[in-house]
């Protein structure tokens, strides 16, 4: 972050802090109530900034002037995630275009399927070819809503009380994760963890994506779907492909 | 304002290291982090503050590294904050269970800020705990197998009891972007802020930030404008 911005952030804290101990929600002060919106606008100001920043940089990724993003090595993607906000979900053509250039990058197998599929808003079963390699270098398509999470979770307990706990036996059986994890799988919620999900919407979280499979799964904000740029997915693969992942060391 | 506010501290390890310090160093520069972040929070009318310490799989960890966050907590409930403590207890040593009992127990009536910390927890954990109780419960007959579903899993997590269970917002350090199994049914909706800093770096600027990141973003739960 530049320096500038960075004692701007300082300075914000201060009077943040200023004003949360003096209670400016509930105090009619004016001078402090210009204050916050003064600090809101230099925040409003520098992510305007950013916006263009990012912007301008997509476009020179989409161009291929820099270099470092011509040679993507996808094969570290083995499942990517894209969670769609609802109300943005409704712009078809926004996502079909999404869709298309996911497959251009290679992280998706077929466009005109994943369309259908699309319209159909089914759940796709995996194409079998007779190509091994082929089968093995492309990714399906798998596309999920929110049924599929949580209340997948609730039908997977109700699976295990079935399957455990309704023998005459009193004894409480000792549920494991793998317990759990196989109970999706059989009711068909066991796919794959994501290692990368592309997030579009307004708020930067990942809308109910199924909790079981993201335990270490590289989340990026893209922002609105309106605003998605072919430049900005290239930037966020090429960081996950050059990223070390630390576990607890 | 988030009502609660959940932190995965990470990088106290590497922080002491890049700095040619003892690992013990990171957890007490850390431990001083978290104590002025929860002033902070408190001060900006957080309520909940939920932080991540040590996770189901990577528990085993060193003697000072616990007792410098026990310490912490100790003298957290003479600060009115509210000590609470979720995760696997059951399999620590039964020295350490016995702080953590008397902590939550002398801090319970307190009315400032609530701290929960996960230990030994992991997301994965904590969902199949709530599916043997609710299994239990339903082979006890307290519940039936219609019962079961979503609203009765929220009641049988870690968090239930917590005045607002699920995060508004989380705040990851170290750079990383994801959330480690940590809270994965609480986050759905949660705000996720990265910070490109080790944890006993992060300042009163980050969180300022984070605060205002998420007061930024307009926020939707399945279609209904929050």
């Amino acid at each position: 972050m530049p320096s500038v911005l960075k004692s701007n952030n300082v300075l914000l804290g201060s009077s943040w802090h200023a004003l949360a101990i003096l209670g400016l929600s509930r105090s009619g002060d004016l001078g402090l109530r210009l204050l916050w919106h003064i600090m809101h606008l230099i925040v409003s100001i520098w992510y305007f900034v950013l916006g263009l920043t990012n912007t301008l940089e997509s476009f020179f990724i989409s161009s291929g002037l820099f270099k470092r993003y011509r040679c993507l090595d996808i094969s570290k993607v083995q499942y990517l995630a894209v969670v769609i906000d609802s109300e943005e979900a409704r712009e078809t053509l926004k996502v079909l275009e999404l869709l298309r250039w996911l497959a251009a990058i290679g992280v998706l197998k077929k466009s005109k399927e994943a369309l259908t599929l699309w319209l159909k808003s089914e759940r796709m079963s995996k194409e079998t070819t007779g190509d091994q390699l082929f089968e093995q270098k492309y990714m399906s398509l798998e596309v999920i809503s929110f049924s599929d999470s949580k209340h997948a979770v609730a039908k997977a307990a109700n699976f295990l009380f079935k399957k455990h706990y309704l023998s005459a036996n009193t004894e409480k059986p000792k549920l494991t994760e793998p317990d759990m994890a196989d109970a999706l799988e059989a009711l068909g919620y066991g796919a794959l963890e994501p290692d990368l999900m592309l997030i579009y919407g307004p708020a930067r979280c990942h809308l109910g994506f199924p909790a079981w499979r993201i335990r270490y799964t590289e989340m990026v904000h893209m922002g609105p779907l309106k605003s998605m740029k072919f430049g900005a997915i290239i930037k966020a693969i090429h960081r996950f492909t050059t990223v070390h992942q630390n576990y607890g060391t | 304002m988030p009502k609660h506010v959940a932190v995965i501290m990470d990088g106290n390890r590497r922080w002491a290291k890049n700095r040619g310090l003892p690992v013990k160093q990171g957890h007490k520069a850390g431990g001083q982090v978290l104590k002025q972040l929860a002033t902070y929070f408190k001060n900006y009318g957080v309520k909940v503050l939920t932080v991540f310490a040590f996770s189901t799989e990577n528990w085993f960890r060193p003697k000072e590294e616990v007792d410098s966050l026990m310490k912490l907590f100790e003298e957290g409930t003479e600060n009115d904050v509210r000590i609470s403590i979720m995760g696997n207890i059951s399999s620590l040593p039964k020295s350490l269970r016995n702080r953590i009992y008397s902590v939550q127990k002398r801090s319970e009536a307190n009315k400032g800020l609530h701290l929960v910390t996960a230990l030994n927890y992991s997301g994965r954990y904590d969902i199949t705990e709530a599916t043997k109780k609710i299994a239990g419960k339903v082979k006890d007959g307290i519940f039936q197998v219609k019962d079961i579903d979503e609203a009765l899993f929220e009641q049988h997590l870690a968090t239930h009891g917590i005045e607002f269970p699920n995060p508004d917002l989380l705040i990851r350090t170290s750079g990383e972007l994801r959330v480690s199994n940590f809270m994965l049914w609480q986050l759905a909706y949660t705000e996720l802020f990265f910070v490109d800093k080790l944890f006993p770096d992060i300042d009163e600027a980050d969180i300022v930030e984070a605060l205002t990141a998420f007061q930024r973003r307009q926020r939707r739960y399945g279609g209904h404008k929050y």
